[in-house]
């Protein structure tokens, strides 16, 4: 069963990901956040979308790395 | 930088993290930094210059590292500077930087808008400030700025194109071109940070830049 909602992988240090964080809960966005700092694991499940946080893949398949005009962070 | 009034004094400074305990409290990336600690990007010559360095009076025998284990560019160059302090003696503490943002505001970058890090700062024996290194080199920027040019380029953007002027569609081309190219060009730039914190050093303590 394909995810519903966003899943982005983040880290709470990176610039990005907060600022996109901060978006989504501003707009009421519902999304399941995966943090790769805490933990290997989710660290090598967002290396197999990306090498740059914030990850997000959306529940048709879409991967994003980064967010606007900031650089996120290199895992 | 005010030593004066520095977050960092010598009792604070004993308090920084080993490089053994860094890696050990690490969630994530004990393997990336163990590979690159065992794939050590310095030479002999790179080697017999720190050391002679640190042998001076007035030489690096403390070094403060800014970091954090999740951090791609901590992972790469981290483990170069251990090795420096283990082959020159000099005593490397590493502060966490999300867990020491005192410490962190004195040494931003971006004109004091960006917590990049690794920052590697060296100091005297006495905790006098000598130099500092951020987070890559300046020959790397150079060369992500060239990147950059050339991914535009390739895919017909304009020339002042940034991530914040294309639609989203076009930003994630350009950002995944972009890492393409620079993931084969990271072993070069943990060479051109080494070349980088030796350049410093030979500035700082007006020292020949030679092994």
């Amino acid at each position: 069963m394909p995810a519903q909602r966003p899943i982005v992988y983040t880290i709470r240090g990176c610039d990005a990901c907060v600022k996109l964080l901060k978006k989504w809960q501003s707009e009421g966005i519902s999304y399941e956040e995966r943090r790769v700092e805490l933990s290997q694991a989710t660290m090598d499940e967002a290396r197999k979308y990306g090498d740059m946080v914030p990850i997000v893949v959306w529940p048709d398949g879409r991967v994003e790395q980064g967010f606007e005009g900031t650089l996120g962070c290199f895992i | 930088m005010l030593e004066t009034t520095s977050a960092v004094t010598p009792t604070r400074f004993e308090q920084g993290l080993r490089y053994a305990d860094f890696v050990a409290q690490a969630a994530v990336n004990r393997d990336k930094f163990e590979q690159f600690y065992n794939d050590s990007a310095l030479t002999a010559d790179d080697i017999s210059f720190f050391k002679r360095a640190a042998a001076l009076p007035n030489g690096p025998a403390k070094i403060l590292a800014l970091a954090e284990a999740w951090c791609g560019d901590v992972y790469r160059e981290l483990p170069t500077v251990a090795r420096i302090a283990e082959a020159t003696g000099a005593d490397l503490r590493i502060f966490l930087r999300d867990q020491n943002p005192d410490i962190m505001d004195e040494f931003l970058s971006n004109n004091g808008k960006s917590r990049a890090i690794p920052v590697f700062v060296f100091y005297t024996k006495d905790l006098r400030y000598i130099t500092r290194f951020t987070e890559r080199s300046a020959g790397a920027h150079a060369e992500l700025a060239a990147i950059m040019d050339e991914v535009r380029s390739q895919l017909h953007l304009p020339p002042t194109a940034t991530f914040a002027t294309v639609s989203e569609s076009e930003r994630q081309t350009f950002l995944r071109e972009v890492i393409k190219r620079i993931t084969p060009r990271f072993p070069d730039w943990r060479k051109e940070s080494i070349k980088e914190m030796r350049a410093l050093l030979s500035s700082a303590l007006a020292i020949p830049n030679q092994g």
